[in-house]
């Protein structure tokens, strides 16, 4: 029975794990760095204990120090949030060395997904779907050409030792198939002296389309939907919404079993994430498994009702999942903006300082997820994002308008934020339309002020 | 707005948490799998340590080595054969408990006694290795200990193998009383043996390397390394303190002290340590190269070298001017003031671009490591070589570091120290001056300025391995023929090699340094005119605005050269060698 938690973690989803902790009665310990001491977390936590130094080197990626504040303060779990040592195996290693109970699943499964070979080979052998392409190194036009028929147009020609875009074609038809090849071949020749290549489909202008799962030590799996985090710029996800605008019931069970397929196959326990690439075609290909709660989490507790965190946590505890795979039902439509101090105009460059003053907005269907207020000062030594705006509304179209009107009240003054950019995506037609891929940010780049 | 204090806590009853204790395990940290680093006090994950090769991984302070860890990290794996187990003390003392104390520690530990010996590859190079054991009573030396370590260097004397010694030891050991003190004497004849008959022999002090130890095997190696921050002493810190009742000065008695003071040939980083051994093993396993296949590397050195090596001149003749695209003869002062040029590539230079597998060897032994001088071997076309220059730096720093290349006594018995190192090992010797003259200060003439360079003429003059120095740009005085004393000496077009330099001469001879320029006239002190004079054999061109950008224009003439001088003086015998350059300086 898990009665103390130890929240390894910093920021917002600090906070929202201490909530959902003492919705449950369970004890919190906040851990903090120096720079820290005035953090929403370490305020609202029962307790809190300093690990040291602003740099997290020095503090939220310390195990040792972590683990020492755990026992000292007589947690019995540990809450790992995301990033710092959320998918770390030596850590959840460590918390099982240490008869600590690491709120997620356990390491052997972590280092096993986190290997990316080894995650794929996985899955192959468990029959989820992965980017077809070739297995032995391919060194001529003829078997490259009869290995890209079987793999599928369009490819992708790879160099064994490629890097930086060199010796890297695509062929959208067999006719372009040898030139694209050979290209690649003497690029690579020429820039690692090695012409060993690799053919893979290519997808081209995807979206990023990822499954939520649960999955308890009893072996039940269930899926909780989707999450189309499409809006990306430099691979950092903007904008998460469930459910996606590209998915029908149908495509959905089928992209949800294949989900809980992979879970399975790995011998998952806990809340995680699988990510997908959907083609256009509908095809869809396993990326990776992300073995922690992640950022976008509130959009899918929204249309599904359930909170992930306190199912973490129960999951944790030993005990039986709480739904399910019937009682799952996306009702309605959520988005979530991330808000990052950061300044867009200045190539997006982090934008610490004091919050002077702010104002948030409110009502029926916002929900914000923060971890600053007014007269706190945004350390620069962490990630930009200090606050989730998420909305939810019967449908797409509401929840968009919802979102732009959310967008147009929140006032932080003190730092510069994405607020706008954020602003200017929401009301693009394109976002509107949902006609949307992992290129969307790339594409309107120049359009967006 | 504070929050401190603002927010409600959790509601919990301290009853259900009663309720609940024997069901669960209270969470705690198994034993073993935390350990403190003893130097920064942090905690620190243990295994961790281990695959670090035992540096902890927040301050990067060494942890002591267990001696079978130590020999598995250093040399090739499953090639070490274990010499001499079971030796026993006859606890000369009879002292109290000592036996029993033996026992428990050789129970404790597996160990046998506190230094293992055997025989090893290291890659691929087979060695005689020894390693202490600080969990054996601090590895104090007793008996046992010199016993072992005097067997192990006999063997490897009649083996003909090098010895590498890994010193960690508190001293000698207190309970065998005069025994241990002889030990000394008896590791340090064995090891004397094993040098005489021209074998290597090197020791690696790792913390703590004290006493008994210290002042026996460990400080007699021909190489000395050492692990960073280490404690290497003779007395210890504490003992010195009570004695003078003062404060000993931070890092006093660490390795980067004792490099500082001269005794260290280098600090060795763990992970470079294998490598390290491994290079200077194979600089020292062939160190013969016969003269068939000195024609290969003659042969080699002219393919790589380049075609200006038909620009070198050994006799000028006024017609043919060696700046023959200038526009006009360069007056002897210019020549100086072009040998003294910032742009001028220095000693280091000429290291790098001239030589392969440069391990530079540091401090005289006695005082001080000069940085004056940088000395080492390297291999020449693949021939290992010791390589010593007098150092300038390439800008101000780097000149006060190397303090404007004007060696101290220190930078001399350094330089000796590692030509009577080559002529241990048969290299030849390869010098390049570069030098305002000797250092002139209070401190250098404390330590015998005028010793250090009559010692080093006198000591070269009968190397009985060939000599070659070059002068690369100034050649001031006794400074410079302190490294001159070779069997040929080369200059380089605008470098210059006088008595004095000519802002001294012009003030001895006539009260006023600013004449100089007239000075530089009469001195003879450019190439030309000392090759005519007969005090070097060569001189080679240097383009216009020489600098390390037009630098292979010249290198690639001096390795032709020096290709075909080793050639013909690796022919000589020793006896010829030193007839050959005494003649050279009895004819002047």
């Amino acid at each position: 029975m898990i009665k103390k938690i130890l929240i390894a973690n910093r920021g917002e989803i600090a906070v929202r794990i201490i909530r959902a902790c003492r919705e449950m009665g369970i004890e919190t310990v906040a851990v903090y760095s120096e720079a820290d001491r005035e953090a929403l977390h370490t305020k609202l936590a029962d307790e809190a204990v300093c690990i040291g130094p602003a740099p997290s080197s020095e503090s939220y990626l310390s195990m040792d120090r972590i683990i020492s504040a755990t026992i000292v303060t007589g947690a019995d779990a540990i809450h790992p949030g995301f990033g710092f040592l959320s998918e770390n195996s030596k850590f959840a290693e460590l918390c099982e060395q240490c008869s600590i109970t690491f709120i997620g699943p356990g390491s052997d499964v972590i280092a096993r997904l986190g290997n990316k070979q080894e995650a794929r080979n996985t899955m192959t052998a468990a029959g989820v779907p992965v980017i077809p392409g070739t297995a032995e190194p391919i060194y001529d036009v003829e078997s490259g050409k009869e290995a890209a028929a079987k793999i599928g147009y369009p490819v992708i020609i790879k160099a064994a030792l490629g890097g930086g875009g060199k010796g890297m074609r695509t062929a959208a038809v067999p006719e372009e198939f040898e030139s694209s090849f050979l290209t690649a071949q003497k690029e690579s020749q020429m820039a690692f002296g090695d012409h060993t290549m690799y053919i893979e489909h290519f997808v081209q202008r995807p979206r990023h389309i990822e499954f939520q799962i649960l999955a308890d030590s009893f072996g039940n799996v269930i899926h909780l939907g989707e999450r189309d985090c499409s809006i990306q710029r430099n691979h950092q996800k903007m904008i998460e919404e469930s459910p996606s605008a590209a998915l029908d019931e149908k495509l959905r069970q089928k992209m949800g079993e294949a989900a809980v397929k992979a879970a399975k196959a790995a011998g998952y326990v806990n809340a995680g994430t699988i990510e997908f690439l959907l083609e256009k075609n509908n095809n869809f290909y396993f990326m990776e498994m992300n073995t922690r709660i992640q950022v976008e989490h509130p959009v899918t507790e929204w249309v599904t009702g359930i909170d992930l965190v306190k199912e973490q946590i129960r999951i944790a505890d030993g005990r039986k999942l709480s739904y399910s795979q019937e009682d799952v039902h996306l009702t309605g439509h959520s988005i979530e903006c991330r808000i990052n101090a950061e300044n867009p105009a200045k190539g997006f460059r982090p934008s610490p300082g004091m919050v002077k003053d702010m104002y948030l907005p409110g009502g029926k269907g916002i929900r914000i997820d923060s971890a600053i207020y007014s007269g706190y000062t945004i350390p620069p030594y962490y990630d930009s994002m200090v606050a989730k705006l998420i909305v939810w509304a019967k449908n797409r179209k509401e929840a968009i308008a919802k979102m732009r009107s959310a967008l147009g009240e929140i006032i932080i003054e003190g730092i510069d934020t994405n607020v706008d950019y954020q602003y200017e995506i929401i009301n693009h037609p394109d976002y509107i339309s949902g006609d949307i891929d992992i290129e969307f940010i790339e594409n309107i780049g120049t359009a967006v002020k | 707005m504070k929050l401190d204090n603002m927010f409600k806590k959790t509601k919990y009853s301290t009853l259900r948490r009663n309720e609940h204790k024997a069901e669960s395990v209270r969470p705690e940290v198994p034993e073993g799998l935390l350990r403190k680093c003893n130097k920064c006090g942090a905690a620190i994950i243990a295994e961790d340590v281990k695959k670090d090769a035992y540096i902890c991984p927040k301050c990067g302070g060494y942890f002591r080595m267990h001696a079978y860890r130590r020999i598995e990290f250093v040399t090739d794996e499953g090639s070490f054969k274990e010499w001499d187990r079971g030796l026993e003390t006859k606890n000369p003392l009879e002292y109290k408990g000592y036996l029993e104390k033996l026992r428990g520690l050789k129970e404790k530990t597996g160990l046998d006694e506190a230094v293992i010996t055997g025989k090893a590859e290291i890659d691929g190079i087979e060695t005689v290795i020894g390693v202490c054991d600080g969990r054996f009573l601090m590895a104090s030396m007793g008996e046992v200990v010199g016993e072992k370590i005097a067997r192990a260097v006999e063997r490897a004397t009649k083996e003909r193998l090098p010895v590498i010694l890994f010193a960690c030891s508190g001293g000698a050991r207190m309970q065998e009383g005069i025994t241990s003190l002889m030990q000394m004497a008896k590791t340090s004849a064995a090891l004397k043996r094993h040098s005489d008959a021209g074998l290597l022999y090197i020791s690696v002090l790792t913390d703590p390397t004290t006493g008994g130890v210290t002042a026996s095997f460990a400080m007699l190696g021909d190489i000395i390394l050492a692990e960073p921050k280490a404690l290497i002493g003779f007395a210890g810190p504490r003992v010195i303190e009570q004695t003078i009742g003062q404060r000993l000065p931070k890092g006093f008695q660490s390795s980067e002290f004792l490099l500082e003071h001269g005794f260290l040939d280098g600090i060795v980083e763990r992970s470079n340590l294998k490598g390290t051994l491994a290079n200077i093993l194979k600089l020292h396993a062939d160190g013969g190269c016969s003269p068939e296949n000195m024609q290969d590397i003659l042969k080699k050195s002219l393919d790589t070298g380049t075609q200006t090596a038909a620009a070198q001149k050994t006799e000028p003749d006024g017609k043919e001017e060696p700046d023959a695209g200038q526009a006009k003869e360069l007056s002897p002062w210019e020549r100086v003031l072009r040998s003294r040029m910032q742009e001028r590539p220095v000693g280091s230079d000429y290291i790098e671009s001239l030589f392969t597998d440069f391990i530079e060897f540091h401090g005289d032994r006695l005082f001080k490591d000069d940085h004056a001088v940088i000395g080492g071997v390297a291999r020449f076309c693949g021939m290992p070589v010791t390589v010593i220059a007098q150092a300038k730096g390439t800008n101000t720093k780097e000149n006060i570091d190397r303090n404007f290349g004007m060696p101290s006594p220190e930078g001399y018995r350094k330089a000796l120290r590692l030509m009577k190192q080559a002529e241990k090992f048969g290299r030849p010797v390869i010098c390049f001056v570069d030098t305002p003259g000797a250092f002139c200060g209070l401190e250098a003439e404390e330590r015998g300025q005028g010793e250090a360079i009559a010692r080093n003429i006198y000591e070269m003059s009968s190397l009985k391995v060939p000599v070659l120095s070059v002068i690369i740009g100034e050649g001031g005085s006794g400074g410079a023929l302190a490294m001159a004393t070779a069997d040929e000496v080369w200059m380089l077009e605008n470098s210059v090699y006088s008595i004095l330099s000519p802002e001294g001469f012009a003030s001895i001879l006539w009260k006023d340094s600013s004449k100089a320029k007239e000075a530089a006239k009469v001195m003879k002190l450019t190439a030309k005119d000392l090759c005519r004079l007969g005090v070097v054999e060569k001189v080679f061109e240097e383009p216009q605005n020489f600098s390390k950008e037009n630098f292979e224009q010249v290198t690639g003439a001096l390795r032709a050269e020096m290709a075909r001088f080793l050639s013909e003086y690796k022919r000589m015998s020793k006896e010829e060698l030193s007839e050959y350059r005494y003649m050279r300086f009895r004819n002047m």
